[in-house]
């Protein structure tokens, strides 16, 4: 098989893999119990019976589920339309995008960190294995690995925010609110500091502990014997033999994270009153909001497709092995 | 192929990816350096027709410091007054638009765009006075006819205006004689008209004119809101949900002291606790209940509770057996000494005690007593103390005999039942694990089980799904909607009622005391349904929570304490920034 058929039969088995995944999101939220209206309004005083009716006839929930609905969604899911958000009145898709990039510099910063630092304090347990360094760095991460999210948040909020100032909620001060973020640089980053540092401890322990297991084993292999007794350097046998070879674990990890990054940091969004999609899906849930929730999962599987899409051809290019079978 | 040329290619893709590393690192750090890091208080007199709120002095300072910042666990849905669902929304409305009249701190209704009004002898047209001096933000003056306009409007157009629409219900007619004076001629008396007129915004007509469907009109979002209110809406994000509202200097009533307010939204309570502590924030709308005894330690914060209208409440299967769909309730709950052994076996003390942490107080009525400044709540109520011997006897003396598993039966009757609540909060899960030991020692047997509060309304209204629920309602500020909750017509797909209690004379009372404007009658009238629904016990009421709130001493003073809230217009017009 040539590349370029490889290519197009991946790109085939991820149009196939959404239009699946398009049938169970329809599917999904609508087997949950309950009366989406209802739920949208709770036990809201204001409307009465008629109203609601009125509600479910704008949002076609009069109508049977199939064929219906079924056929108005993917209708309007053809024309690009994901239509609008019953709890927000607004269009699904401008909801999404007003979060998306919030929710991309969030977790894109917090990623990029713990890579880094995940990296290097992975390759140097690795590499000085067995010493206070090793012990200390594996002790950190396992311990950064296991916190529940949440916790660690509030104790950052509440330290961050007492001792040294950091905000409490928000993407910028109330005061910005409405400016474009290029404006307010300062200001974002402000608030940013404290969520990305949650975030970046939560994966930086995930990635130390895959690079470090990784750089064992390869410093086990016969090559890096070979090279010392060229009398290659230490950084030479690091940098040159090791570290490319265990690259190959956290090039995965790397692909598999970002696909979920779009999802969001739930928790995080949470607890620093962050606003973005993750909040936003949670909202979406609580609310039954469905096509909020739809368009939300859409967005998600797509970027997962995507990831694995890239992830797939990345290997064809960091291991040949793969484009062979 | 050797490791070594497996290897090539990463090469070159790992320089291409440290590099861009590198470059965001830089980019990133570059950017977390540069972090830094007299007036009078408007009173409000009440007369027997008329009530004035007296004008404040001129605004004493300005600027950022004088902007009282709330936090707050959620945000305005719209500002768009004809489809608002959350109570959020209402809170700024009340800030940035005026109304005929208000409900003051005490509880009673006093003029604000009126200032008098008097009703016909037969109940049937209201005449309305209006103070002189209203602007409108923009600078125009505010005429009768444009209130005219706006309530006409919602008259015309009851499924558009689907949130403000039951006020106006009843309505024929309104005209405006001249610039001062406002006509509002009814089908029917109405008995809570200061009420339903607290609610009839006076929203800028040209805002709303060119709307041609109901949909067009409820998706305007209005966040250029124009009013007449004491504060000017500024910025209403609907991302974020930050409002910025900036003081209305020329406010007919005297310009607030302070320079403006902000309301931010706070996902979860721990976090904005910690912005007050931290002084993010200046006021709360609502403390958690669980961060109150903390809040209360915190040095320059004054935390406060409030007698509130809230109230939780155990809701008894009151479904006719004849309904379609049939009830699936134990029918031995249909039995009043049942009911009775029930609330004998309540501790409500020990709920507020234990679970609410003493911040609520008993309860006995669908009336708080901290409704209308007490004046609708039934003060001849004795309510059934906690006796479990009383318990056991009452259902002794009703043919219930214990048997060997401890649970008591009748014939058929076997006193086991499902006990439903909402997951939307743990104090449910607490009150029923608190209730299952206490029903068991009277030979009751319940099954607490959590549910998602859509789920729970699928199994109340109207299919009656159910045996016994713990649920919670905020009321109304006016007794009308809480008691139609007990009505038997709100035993529908859409209605209120989740107890199904059907009773011909209370659905009688209920119809009569909406029109009567005597409020001495309707107040009788009120107190006899209440004591129907504390008898006949669909719904056993638990406990009133408290009304949780704080602000930071050092930064303002003069927040009004009520249970409308800190945040209410009588309260802001009255806080001064400390100096």
């Amino acid at each position: 098989m040539n590349r370029r058929d490889y290519l197009l039969r991946r790109l085939g088995l991820s149009v196939v893999t959404i239009l699946v995944v398009f049938v169970i999101n329809f599917l999904l939220f609508r087997v949950l119990p309950g009366d989406p209206i209802r739920s949208v309004i709770g036990r809201n005083i204001r409307i009465s019976a008629e109203t609601q009716q009125a509600l479910r006839e704008q949002f076609g929930l009069d109508k049977p589920v199939f064929p219906d609905q079924l056929l108005d969604t993917f209708g309007q899911w053809a024309r690009g339309n994901l239509g609008i958000s019953w709890s927000l009145r607004r269009p699904v898709s401008e909801v999404l995008m007003s979060k998306l990039w919030n929710t991309v510099i969030l977790i894109g910063l917090g990623q990029i960190l713990a890579i880094i630092l995940g990296v290097i304090l992975g390759l140097l347990a690795g590499w000085k294995r067995k010493t206070a360094l090793d012990v200390g760095a594996l002790t950190f991460s396992l311990v950064a690995w296991a916190i529940p999210t949440f916790w660690l948040g509030i104790i950052l909020l509440a330290a961050g925010s007492t001792w040294f100032g950091f905000p409490t909620a928000g993407i910028v001060s109330p005061a910005n609110t409405g400016k474009p973020l290029i404006t307010v640089l300062p200001d974002l980053a402000h608030h940013l500091f404290l969520p990305t540092l949650t975030l970046t401890i939560l994966y930086l322990g995930e990635y130390m502990l895959i690079m470090r297991s990784s750089i064992l084993e390869v410093l086990s292999e016969d090559y890096i014997l070979t090279a010392k007794a060229k009398g290659l350097s230490d950084w030479q046998v690091l940098w040159r033999h090791a570290l490319r070879n265990a690259m190959l674990p956290i090039v995965t990890l790397i692909a598999l994270n970002l696909g979920f990054t779009i999802a969001g940091a739930i928790y995080i969004e949470t607890v620093f009153s962050y606003d973005g999609l993750g909040k936003l899906f949670q909202t979406a849930l609580t609310k039954q909001d469905y096509p909020l929730l739809q368009g939300a999962f859409i967005l998600l599987a797509v970027s997962v497709i995507i990831a694995n899409l890239a992830a797939d051809l990345l290997y064809t290019v960091l291991d040949p092995r793969v484009k062979e079978s | 192929m050797t490791k070594e040329h497996e290897t090539k290619g990463i090469k070159s893709r790992f320089s291409m990816f440290g590099l861009k590393v590198f470059v965001i690192l830089i980019l990133v750090s570059l950017v977390m350096t540069a972090c830094g890091g007299s007036t009078t208080t408007p009173t409000a007199t009440v007369g027997t027709s008329a009530t004035e709120i007296t004008p404040t002095e001129a605004p004493t300072d300005g600027g950022a410091d004088a902007t009282v910042r709330f936090g707050w666990l959620g945000a305005p849905d719209t500002l768009n007054p004809a489809y608002a669902f959350l109570s959020e929304s209402w809170t700024i409305f009340h800030l940035i638009y005026s109304t005929l009249t208000t409900q003051a701190i005490d509880g009673s209704y006093v003029g604000l765009l009126a200032k008098d009004w008097s009703v016909s002898e037969d109940g049937l047209t209201w005449t309305y006075h209006l103070k002189e001096g209203f602007k409108w933000h923009n600078g125009e003056p505010f005429t009768a006819d444009q209130l005219a306009w706006a309530i006409n409007a919602i008259m015309k157009d009851p499924e558009g205006w689907a949130t403000v629409a039951n006020y106006a219900a009843g309505f024929l007619e309104v005209t405006a004689p001249d610039a001062n004076t406002l006509v509002i001629v009814t089908e029917y008396p109405i008995g809570n008209m200061d009420y339903r007129t607290s609610f009839l915004y006076a929203f800028y007509p040209p805002d709303f004119e060119n709307f041609t469907t109901a949909e067009e009109l409820q998706n305007y979002p209005n966040d250029q809101a124009i009013g007449t209110g004491a504060f000017i809406l500024n910025t209403f994000n609907k991302d974020s949900g930050v409002v910025l509202l900036d003081a209305n200097k020329d406010y007919a009533y005297g310009a607030p002291k302070i320079a403006g307010i902000i309301f931010q939204t706070f996902d979860n309570g721990d976090a904005m606790v910690q912005a007050l502590k931290v002084g993010d924030v200046d006021a709360l709308t609502s403390v958690p209940a669980s961060a109150y005894e903390t809040v209360q330690g915190y040095a320059n914060v004054k935390a406060m509770t409030t007698d509130n209208t809230y109230f939780y409440e155990l809701i008894i299967n009151s479904v006719d057996p004849n309904n379609d769909p049939a009830p699936t309730g134990n029918p031995a709950l249909a039995d009043p000494a049942v009911r009775l052994a029930m609330a004998y076996s309540l501790n409500k003390q020990d709920l507020v005690d234990i679970v609410m942490q003493g911040l609520a107080a008993p309860g006995d009525s669908i009336i708080a007593p901290a409704m209308g400044g007490g004046f609708w709540h039934d003060p001849n109520m004795k309510d059934i103390p906690f006796d479990t011997a009383m318990a056991n006897s009452t259902l002794e003396d009703a043919g219930y005999t214990l048997g060997s598993d401890g649970v008591r039966s009748k014939g058929d009757l076997r006193l086991e039942f499902r006990l439903q609540f909402p997951s939307t909060t743990p104090v449910y899960a607490r009150v029923a694990d608190m209730m299952v030991d206490w029903f068991k020692q009277a030979g009751i047997k319940i099954t607490p089980q959590s549910m998602d509060e859509d789920s729970l309304i699928a199994a109340t209204t109207p299919t009656g799904d159910y045996d016994l629920v713990i649920w919670a309602w905020e009321p109304d500020p006016d007794p009308d909607f809480i008691l139609s909750v007990m009505t038997t017509d709100q035993f529908v797909d859409g209605g209120w009622s989740d107890s199904g209690y059907h009773n011909p004379e209370y659905d009688q009372l209920y119809l009569d005391q909406q029109q009567l404007v005597d409020k001495t009658a309707r107040q009788q009238a009120i107190w006899k349904m209440q004591e129907m629904v504390f008898n006949d016990m669909p719904y056993i009421v638990l406990f009133y929570e408290d009304l949780l709130q704080a602000y930071r001493t050092d930064r303002f003073t003069g927040f009004i304490e009520s249970p409308l809230g800190i945040e209410a217009t009588e309260s802001l017009l009255n806080v001064t920034p400390v100096k």
